[in-house]
């Protein structure tokens, strides 16, 4: 399967995430690595012994998203990809982080335990106030 | 395969891996859904397993939703390296996935990083950073320093010299505080 582009890969993803919504268990996989397949790399010489670690131009980054489907469920399994050029970085990640946010939404919200307390609070009276 | 307590940590862990080997390594985010755990719901088979609307209402009570949770793991194939992070909060989401972007992937596309990057990570609480970051917040502190005595600097003397130009030789010391009252 060959790589979306950008915009495919945030509305797959957003299915992806949708699709976990008011279900109980299972699991969204994202990956992020440095795409190193068919890129220009120099060979290793005496004075850059590795040089991976500057290469001469900047390098896209591979973004894989699965929902975790082993080999008994194959024909289940969701797998997304796609390549973010060095230079699309911030924004890819901007909207990235949105989508995981909206998307997770099992995890504990920001306000719930503060509320609890000031619920605590107003109820029972006789409990000292905290700092 | 260490957890880190902090995010903080692992971030600072994960950025030194991802500098010595960027080929190779990758970062894996898994949000992970369990199904809740019904708790006290091990006593009421025995004593009321025939009222079915008991159990459910224990176990509704005991944990409404199903826990999500949130792994990071930083992995190199090659050193076997593996760094993890677990956040159930909600919270953390939005600046972890934005960490993901701006220190490590720009690291991962071998983007020259902002000085203001290196300088955060040198100064990390936690964190002993190698030598070499270390060297480069060094290096680059005492450059920022020195940029800003030498605009202080300049400033002094402009101040000074205006302050000569207004209240003679004896006026230089109050004109910069004048100067800088009549600033702000």
């Amino acid at each position: 399967m060959g790589h979306l582009s950008n915009d495919e890969f945030f509305v797959k993803l957003t299915e992806l995430f949708d699709k976990k919504k008011g279900k109980d268990h299972g699991s969204i996989v994202l990956v992020q690595k440095r795409l190193s397949h068919d890129q220009p790399v120099p060979e290793p010489t005496s004075d850059a012994v590795l040089p991976d670690l500057h290469p001469p131009q900047p390098m896209p980054v591979l973004i894989r998203a699965t929902n975790a489907k082993g080999k008994k469920r194959r024909e289940d399994k969701v797998k997304l990809s796609t390549v973010v050029e060095p230079d699309a970085l911030p924004a890819f990640f901007d909207r990235y982080a949105e989508v995981c946010k909206s998307g997770m939404a099992t995890l504990k919200p920001r306000d719930r335990s503060k509320r609890k307390g000031k619920a605590k609070k107003k109820k029972g009276a006789a409990i000292p106030a905290g700092p | 395969m260490p957890y880190y307590a902090t995010s903080q940590e692992w971030l600072h862990q994960s950025s030194l891996l991802l500098e010595a080997r960027p080929t190779t390594t990758r970062i894996t985010t898994k949000y992970h859904i369990s199904k809740p755990k019904p708790r006290r719901s091990k006593k009421t088979p025995s004593t009321s397993s025939p009222t079915t609307s008991d159990t459910t209402t224990t176990t509704t009570t005991t944990t409404t939703a199903p826990r999500g949770s949130l792994t990071l793991k930083t992995y190199d194939p090659l050193s076997g390296s593996c760094l993890k992070y677990r956040t159930t909060k909600a919270a953390e989401v939005s600046r972890l996935i934005q960490s993901l972007g701006r220190p490590l992937g720009a690291r991962m596309a071998a983007l020259p990083l902002p000085e203001a990057a290196d300088e955060l990570m040198a100064e990390a609480p936690l964190a002993q950073g190698t030598p070499a970051e270390e060297k480069r917040g060094e290096d680059a502190l005492p450059g920022g320093a020195a940029k800003g005595q030498v605009q202080t600097q300049t400033q002094t003397q402009t101040q000074t010299q205006q302050g000569q130009g207004q209240a003679g030789t004896g006026g230089g010391g109050g004109g910069k505080g004048k100067k800088k009252r009549g600033k702000k």
